[in-house]
């Protein structure tokens, strides 16, 4: 099993944490398995061929290679067919949107289709039946709380500033958390930071349900939605409204990736202002960062981080599942953003580039310094995973590495941290 | 008095097996003495925290035999033929005694927090400042008291929880979770009016399955749409509600099927949206009612089409007030205005129609839920807005009037079904579901 021997997992993860080369992972990837020798729709390899030929065509501008494979791969494609069929799909489209530098257009087309078919009840469907059905949102919620909890514990006023696109699926036990813990519960203010407009058109309904839930639990609450940005890196300080008797914790959530690379740096300064009791972050592990510049090496990592995605995604939902097929479209639209449109086009743009846990390091590293998370919190974290299907696990990395990693078939998949100033 | 209505009803629906030491979610924390506030009379006792752990403290003075508890050290002593006087304890009065955690950051470290009993005291000692040698096997947690430990170990991974709406959790985090965004949650100040009339929801749930499995059959439904025009459209529309009534939610399935259309976006993105949205928009705008498409034609079609939204309260009401955001910004300034404009104008006419005497019975709660409300949203400024304040009292029980309509009110259960909510939804929780929308508009805006 995979998450009873936490000694196996951190043995595990010592090479893979260590390299960032996408190479390594993609050549085991077509040798024949991830690891695990399970066939799961990886059996002969031939989307990642293709797909990775095709990457190569168009970095060489072979024109009439190009085509050849785009037909080849448009034929055995499938949205709905097996994981192969599914990432050959999704990946085409962005291939094809990066040959025709149509990738702008084409994210706007599917990103306004996917807001015409969204509303409160949608959105929260998908969310917590992923949550039901695998810990990749739970776990950074429940040991960014613990975090936050603990270096807010006596505090009489708090104020978290949340900038995720979680619709604040976070906080009902955090809440509940406040209500039980202590005698004295805090009053806590949220400030949630939305950018996206398939979210900000659902916040009203969400504030509603925060704020009815905190009446209910017994914690003075006070819910705020910053919606007017478009960019994640126009966040200011005085947008924030932070008291001078507050006592702050910024909770980012799959938020710093958004940020434009050279946003990032400034952004973190300006969390570092806010003088902050504590910063947490949680993260995809995926580097399309620093390959930015080389497409088929960031081709070929993307092609890696979203075929453990959407294998999971296949494992842990039904076959027939809406939501997983809701997810892999919120996939699709990442994947062309990162492959087929250009960064910082203008100045207030938001993309997808992540980066891994090592990398965040070392840019929070400049301002903050990373807090450890408690044994309990490791507790917590590890009976969670207990909760879910056979297959998950958790790394705690050694030497100079922060926060804790969620494994998925022993790989790294998403990372949580915590910071104090 | 609407919380104590809330406390009452959320107790009432939590079923959980009791374990000691731990509060269900959802019953607001009653302030009861705190814990370690002693009799000012009483003698304040400081043990170390070696004598604190010590486990056998009460000692024989014949033999020195420890024993963990006085009594057990009482029982040994008449073992030894004491003397008559020696075997009883001394009959001077003792004074109550009351003991203070050694740790220094420990709030029951001042005498004034002091706990009454040893065991307490130890108890706390080894919970708060202990290390946790006990552990569970099935969850993980750990305990620092053998008995907290043992206790736990009992009840672990049996209890259950349910929530209002039916569901049940073996997970108290996604209890909690599910707990906080359950549409039962939204509904429980109306608890008092829901009538009989239960509306299963189970079938619900497997509609999805049946449309996923042929998902091309979904689109040939929808043909008869695609290629018409504007006027056509709302006619195909109004026909395509007959053709909804007896299917809950496949509301919500057909606007995922309705983003399939550019499934031949690989070959030529710009054709193939450019092609499809005008036949995608009359779909979805039909489901939601007061979806406004991104054609200018469509503005006629809204004004048309708006007396379904009224009937859909329960989607469209939040719809309502979000529709602003849904749309890129060049669209946003000239049709909210017109859309709003158009459903207010609807409910202001249909007003005058109902009398407003049914007012006082639903609204009665609701009245204090609306000023609630209003000072819950302090984010108003922030958040874009093109909606007139014009929703009153009048318009509410208007809009329970509205539906009555037998026709629209089948659908709103139905709908409700797709939603997600529970077993008990009944047509006056529908009601009342969609009363409770627009005070939320009032006090929003």
């Amino acid at each position: 099993m995979y998450n009873n021997n936490n000694n196996n997992n951190l043995h595990h993860h010592h090479q893979p944490q260590i390299s960032h080369t996408s190479t390594s992972r993609s050549s085991d990837y077509s040798a024949g398995g991830s690891g695990d020798g399970e066939p799961s729709g990886t059996g002969n390899k031939w989307a990642s061929r293709l797909l990775k030929e095709c990457a190569r065509a168009i970095s060489d501008k072979d024109s009439s290679k190009i085509h050849h494979l785009l037909w080849m791969l448009n034929e055995l494609s499938s949205p709905y067919g097996d994981c192969d069929q599914k990432l050959a799909s999704y990946f085409l489209q962005a291939l094809f949107c990066k040959a025709t530098e149509s990738g702008q257009r084409c994210f706007n087309t599917l990103t306004s289709v996917a807001e015409k078919s969204h509303s409160f009840d949608s959105a929260r469907k998908l969310i917590l039946k992923f949550q039901e059905v695998s810990p990749w949102t739970t776990f950074g919620h429940l040991a960014a709380n613990g975090a936050i909890l603990e270096a807010l514990d006596g505090e009489p006023k708090l104020h978290i500033i949340d900038i995720s696109n979680t619709l604040c699926t976070q906080w009902p036990t955090l809440l509940e958390a406040l209500a039980t813990r202590n005698d004295d519960t805090p009053h806590l203010k949220l400030t949630v930071v939305v950018t996206a407009n398939i979210v900000r058109s659902v916040m009203k309904e969400i504030s509603q349900r925060m704020e009815k839930f905190a009446r209910l639990m017994g914690v003075p609450f006070e819910f705020n939605v910053i919606t007017g940005l478009n960019h994640l890196g126009g966040l200011t300080k005085e947008a924030l409204g932070v008291l001078e008797d507050e006592a702050v914790a910024v909770n980012c959530i799959g938020a710093l990736r958004r940020v434009t690379v050279k946003e990032r740096a400034p952004l973190i300064q300006m969390f570092r202002s806010l003088g902050p009791k504590v910063v947490t972050v949680v993260e995809e592990e995926a580097d399309f960062s620093s390959t930015r510049y080389e497409f088929v090496k960031c081709f070929e990592e993307c092609l890696r981080f979203y075929t453990l995605y959407f294998e999971m995604l296949e494992e842990c939902f039904t076959p027939t599942s809406n939501e997983k097929l809701m997810l892999e479209r919120e996939c699709s639209r990442s994947i062309v953003r990162v492959l087929a449109c250009e960064d910082g086009q203008d100045n207030e743009s938001e993309c997808e580039r992540r980066e891994r846990g090592s990398q965040w390091s070392e840019r929070l590293k400049e301002a903050f310094s990373p807090v450890g998370f408690s044994d309990d919190v490791a507790d917590d974290v590890k009976a969670l995973l207990k909760r879910y299907k056979a297959g998950w696990g958790l790394a705690q990395p050694h030497q100079n590495e922060t926060g804790l990693y969620l494994t998925w078939k022993e790989e790294s998949v998403v990372w949580v941290s915590a910071w104090k100033p | 008095m609407l919380e104590t209505m809330a406390e009452e009803s959320i107790s009432n629906g939590f079923m959980m097996n009791p374990v000691s030491g731990s509060n269900p979610p959802g019953v607001a924390k009653k302030k009861r003495n705190l814990p370690g506030t002693p009799d000012p009379e009483a003698e304040v006792i400081a043990l170390s925290p070696k004598t604190l752990m010590e486990t056998n403290r009460f000692l024989c003075e014949i033999c020195g035999k420890g024993f963990q508890r006085d009594q057990n050290l009482q029982l040994h002593r008449r073992g030894h033929n004491l003397p008559w006087k020696l075997k009883q304890r001394s009959t001077k009065e003792v004074r109550k005694r009351v003991y203070v955690c050694p740790e220094k950051t420990c709030v029951h470290h001042h005498p004034s927090r002091a706990l009454g009993d040893l065991t307490g005291i130890k108890k706390h000692f080894y919970r708060k400042h202990g290390e946790k040698k006990w552990k569970c096997e099935k969850c993980e947690k750990r305990y620092a008291v053998q008995s907290d430990w043992k206790a736990h170990s009992k009840t672990c991974g049996t209890r259950e929880y349910k929530c209002d709406c039916g569901t049940l959790f073996s997970r108290r985090d996604s209890f909690i979770t599910h707990r906080a965004f359950c549409d039962a949650l939204a509904e429980e100040t109306a608890r008092v009016n829901a009538a009989s009339g239960m509306h299963s929801l189970a079938a619900a749930g497997n509609f999805n399955y049946q449309l996923m499995g042929n998902p091309l059959d979904f689109s040939t439904v929808f043909k008869p749409n695609i290629s018409s025009s504007n006027d056509d459209a709302i006619d195909q529309t109004r026909r395509g509600f007959s053709l909804w009534m007896g299917q809950a939610s496949q509301g919500q399935e057909i606007q995922q099927f309705g983003s399939l259309n550019p499934g031949s976006i690989y070959s030529d993105p710009l054709v193939s949206t450019t092609s499809n949205p005008p036949a995608l928009d009359y779909q979805l705008n039909w489901v939601f009612g007061n979806m406004v498409s991104s054609g200018n034609a469509d503005d006629h079609q809204v004004t048309t089409s708006v007396s379904l939204p009224v009937s859909n309260v329960k989607e469209n009401r939040p719809q309502l007030v979000s529709v602003p955001s849904l749309f890129s910004t060049q669209h946003q300034s000239h049709q909210t205005p017109s859309f709003s404009m158009s459903a207010t104008a609807l409910l202001q006419k249909a007003a005058q129609i109902g009398a407003t005497s049914t007012e006082t019975s639903f609204l009665g709660s609701f009245g204090t839920k609306c000023s609630n409300s209003q000072d819950g949203n302090k984010y108003s400024d922030l958040y874009v807005s093109n909606i007139p304040t014009t929703t009153t009292a009048n318009d509410i029980s208007t809009l329970n009037r509205l539906q009555m309509y037998p026709t629209k009110r089948r659908r709103m259960q139905n709908e409700d079904g797709g939603g997600g909510g529970g077993e008990t939804r009944d047509f006056l929780g529908v009601g009342i579901q969609a009363i409770c929308q627009p005070s939320s508009i009032n006090g929003w805006l």
